[in-house]
């Protein structure tokens, strides 16, 4: 039998190219009738929705009405934006006073230009920015927001971060302009008077207290008004909730993480412990066991306010699901590390602080942003024991007489601007991921 | 000489073990542990007694006598009977703790179906399904369980028409009413003779279970494959057919039926039921669809490659081989997706399904007052059902680690 043919087999055309367009529909979408089913189906669907979304949300809606009637006069099928717009602001600031918003919108620029560093390429001495941002912000921002009088640690505290502060946006400068950072000028300039290093370093302690006298002193005449935390609500109390939440429960996870892994048998159990309880019941048992058991259990005529509660209840709940996390990391380090420094001298709290956990946190980045994703999401469940954070602020539209019954359209609003931030920090989260990986993967 | 060496070996310096008491690493970590012990045991005596003080100054009595004392409200949906003023705290606890494990059943089941079919949809070849699938999953991953709760219950579920203009969703037959006040459902009723067709369907579940090990084996003898799903069906809606209509068809439906103003008879869902359960599936199942996902990126593409090589469909393909294999990395993160639903159903609190938390440490506590306890016993049932999980997922750990290599 031949397998040879005698005759040439006729050329076939060439095959469509799966770079142009036809070839790739051809085959994503269109590969078997199955597919190609299956490609329509899902078309229709994906046109249905949008379309209703696009009638009930943009053609039809009423963006103008001073209330629900006017809305359902301008048209039945729409959505009546006018009732979310009309209070925007009671949505964003609660019922911060209207002329006091400054402070507010102060403070998270304050805040963003703290931050913006980090991701400047250039500058150097993230590290240091991330603990000033921990350890002094919250200080500055808290004054800021609730005003009135402050206690000494408080002045403490304020004057530190007025000297960090300017400090940090120097160090940024410097670092975009002359590709230097703060602390080599601040070496330069000590160097200059003496050789001796004892000498530089006290006067660069000098140079430190003095600048905090100075802001001391500055801060000392700064007085705002008070502002009692009932008027706090909105996105800025969700911010503000979820924020301090985040600022305590990274270092409180890692001191648990650190607890549960001990060798120490007694802080291990009691760590284990801990992370466990949270870690087994809802949130909203927590909150309301703040609510309900925290008036008991502190000594007579100490009265906690139902934020400080709420916020205490969340940085706890939050600090055991971090621990989680970080145990992660810590269990993914391989034992090679200890032991390597071990050889080098180092104690147990220079291996964790110097080798262990920088390797355990940049792992675990995705899990960690997830986390404080997962804490922002559940500040919402402060509504339920009656805060007026941004979705106890989208409800209560609802209850507003011209807007009576307005039910819908705050929730999804809220339900955007969520989606918006916590999209956005997984993304970026993924983002930091690719870029942080050191390619040490098998 | 060699005696010399000897001694020689004996006497060189050996580290002497100095004890330094700052220094000792065994006295450190007993000075540290009984630090941190004395420190929490401080603190516990500390919150115990203001507890013990406040709860005497306010005049507030302890200990759980309260649960035997007769509850005055009702519950809006409940599996057991119950009536208010005459049942007690200790009742309302346990309908509580089985509405909170009815509902997380049923989200449980629906979200991991689910959530099953989205995960292997967004590995779909077919692009449009795969992007579709994609934005369902980070839509509803990215907004808060809350907010999609309270839009459901109000948004949809109260906005439904009124008992006068209840939707028939069962195609006309009046078994599945849906209205503003929940689901109505005819409830079975079973007659007398109703245990022969039980027996009869139970036989023919057993008749397929032997077809099926007699292909296997005939397969693995020969290679030869018998086709089995027509004649399975067929004997599962055949013996139990001809039992049912030999004894003269037992079965009534009690139909929900409108009266007055309401409708009486059948089974009812509460509005909030049906918000909650559809919530939480749908939120969950993003979730799993997303562990599912990874779980079968994690099988290596060769698998898929050899599969596809032995010509194996598609559809086999990920029944058979990769499915099967993925299983350990999918599995573990699902239970605790479970766990999540369980603690997550919590959140009926905001929409008034009465679960243990709105009922017994919401209304309960309102009432009765005993704020310690019962915070204490609801955190209690959480930590029990997430010790159960937990010990589920360790059995399953311990399956999968004997079976692989």
């Amino acid at each position: 039998m031949a397998i040879i043919t005698q005759n040439k087999t006729p050329t076939r055309p060439a095959p469509l190219s799966e770079s142009s367009v036809l070839g790739w529909m051809r085959k994503s979408l269109f590969s078997s009738w199955f597919n190609s089913a299956l490609t329509i189906f899902t078309l229709y669907i994906v046109y249905i929705t949008l379309q209703g979304v696009y009638i009930w949300g943009f053609a039809d809606a009423s963006l103008v009405a001073d209330n629900r009637r006017a809305c359902y006069d301008n048209s039945l099928t729409g959505a009546c934006w006018a009732g979310i717009i009309d209070w925007l602001d009671n949505i964003f600031y609660g019922r911060y006073p209207r002329e006091e918003i400054w402070r507010i919108d102060l403070g998270a620029l304050l805040l963003l230009l703290w931050m913006a560093p980090m991701w400047m390429r250039k500058v150097k001495g993230k590290i240091w920015i991330g603990i000033t941002v921990v350890a002094f912000y919250p200080f500055l921002a808290g004054y800021l927001f609730a005003g009135g009088d402050k206690g000494l640690f408080m002045q403490l505290m304020i004057a530190a971060a007025l000297v960090a502060l300017p400090a940090n946006l120097i160090n940024m400068l410097l670092g975009l302009y002359k590709e230097q950072s703060l602390g080599q000028l601040l070496h330069t300039f000590c160097a200059k008077f003496s050789r001796d290093e004892k000498v530089q370093r006290n006067l660069l302690l000098a140079l430190v207290v003095l600048s905090i006298v100075i802001a001391f002193v500055l801060q000392y005449q700064w007085q705002e008004q008070g502002v009692s935390w009932t008027k706090w609500g909105g996105l800025f109390l969700t911010m503000s909730i979820a924020g301090i939440g985040i600022a305590f429960s990274l270092p409180g996870g890692i001191i648990l993480a650190l607890g549960r892994r001990s060798k120490l048998p007694i802080i291990r159990v009691l760590s284990t412990g801990f992370i466990e309880v949270f870690r087994s019941v809802p949130l909203i048992t927590v909150l309301f066991m703040a609510t309900t058991m925290f008036p008991l259990f502190m000594p007579e005529g100490f009265v906690l306010n139902k934020l400080t509660q709420v916020i205490i209840a969340v940085c706890l709940f939050n600090a055991c699901y971090m621990a989680e996390t970080v145990r992660g990391g810590l269990q993914a380090i391989p034992k090679g590390q200890y032991e390597g420094a071990h050889t080098l001298g180092l104690g147990y709290w220079g291996t964790m602080g110097f080798i262990i956990m920088p390797q355990a946190l940049k792992h675990m980045i995705p899990n960690i942003v997830g986390n404080f994703i997962g804490l922002l999401k559940d500040t919402t469940l402060v509504s339920i024991i009656g805060l007026f954070d941004l979705l106890g602020m989208l409800r209560s539209i609802s209850r507003d007489v011209p807007w009576l019954g307005l039910h819908k359209e705050p929730l999804i609003f809220g339900a955007i601007i969520f989606f918006i931030i916590c999209f956005s920090m997984s993304k970026y989260s993924r983002h930091l991921e690719s870029k942080l990986a050191t390619g040490n993967k098998n | 000489m060699a005696k010399n060496a000897e001694t020689d070996i004996n006497k060189r310096a050996r580290p002497v073990e100095k004890f330094d008491f700052f220094q000792d690493q065994r006295v450190r970590s007993i000075f540290y542990q009984l630090l941190t012990l004395s420190i929490v045991c401080w603190l516990g005596w500390y919150l115990i007694s203001n507890t013990t003080e406040n709860l005497a100054a306010r005049g507030m009595s302890t200990g759980f006598g309260f649960l035997s004392s007769t509850a005055g409200f009702d519950a809006d949906f409940k599996l057991i009977e119950y009536i208010p003023g005459k049942g007690s705290y200790g009742d309302i606890f346990i309908i509580g703790a089985l509405n909170t494990l009815f509902i997380s059943f049923f989200a449980i089941v629906v979200s991991t179906l689910f959530g099953f079919l989205l995960g292997v949809l967004r590995l779909s070849n077919n692009w449009l399904v795969s992007k579709v699938t994609l934005a369902y999953i980070e839509i509803f991953r990215n907004i808060p369980l809350l907010i999609q709760i309270v839009f459901w219950y109000i948004g949809v579920f109260s906005l439904l028409p009124v008992v006068r203009k209840t939707i028939d969703i069962s195609f006309g037959s009046d078994m599945l009413l849906l209205n503003n006040r929940g689901l109505y459902l005819a409830t079975p009723i079973y007659g007398e003779l109703f245990w022969v067709t039980a027996v009869a369907f139970a036989a023919a579940v057993v008749g397929v279970l032997m077809m099926r090990y007699k292909a296997h084996r005939l397969q693995d003898k020969s290679g030869e494959q018998t086709p089995l799903m027509l004649r399975s069906l067929l004997l599962l809606i055949a013996l139990p057919g001809v039992a049912f209509a030999l004894t003269g068809a037992p079965l009534s439906w009690d139909m929900p039926v409108l009266e007055g103003f309401n409708f009486v008879g059948g089974t009812s869902l509460p509005p909030s039921f049906l918000a909650l359960v559809v919530a939480l599936s749908i939120y969950h199942s993003a979730q799993i669809a997303e562990s599912v996902r990874a779980g079968i990126l994690s099988v290596s593409r060769g698998q898929h490659d050899a599969a596809m090589a032995i010509g194996l469909k598609p559809g086999r393909v990920m029944a058979l081989v990769i499915i099967p294999q993925a299983m350990p990395a999918i599995v573990p993160p699902m239970i605790s997706q479970w766990m999540n639903t369980v603690k997550n159903s919590s959140l009926a609190i905001a929409i008034g399904y009465a679960d243990i938390v709105s009922l017994f440490m919401q209304t309960g506590l309102n009432q009765a007052g005993h704020a310690v306890e019962m915070v204490g016993m609801t955190m209690a049932f959480y930590m029990f059902i997430s010790l159960s999980i937990s010990w589920l997922l360790n059995i399953y750990n311990k399956r999968v680690q004997l079976v692989e290599r």
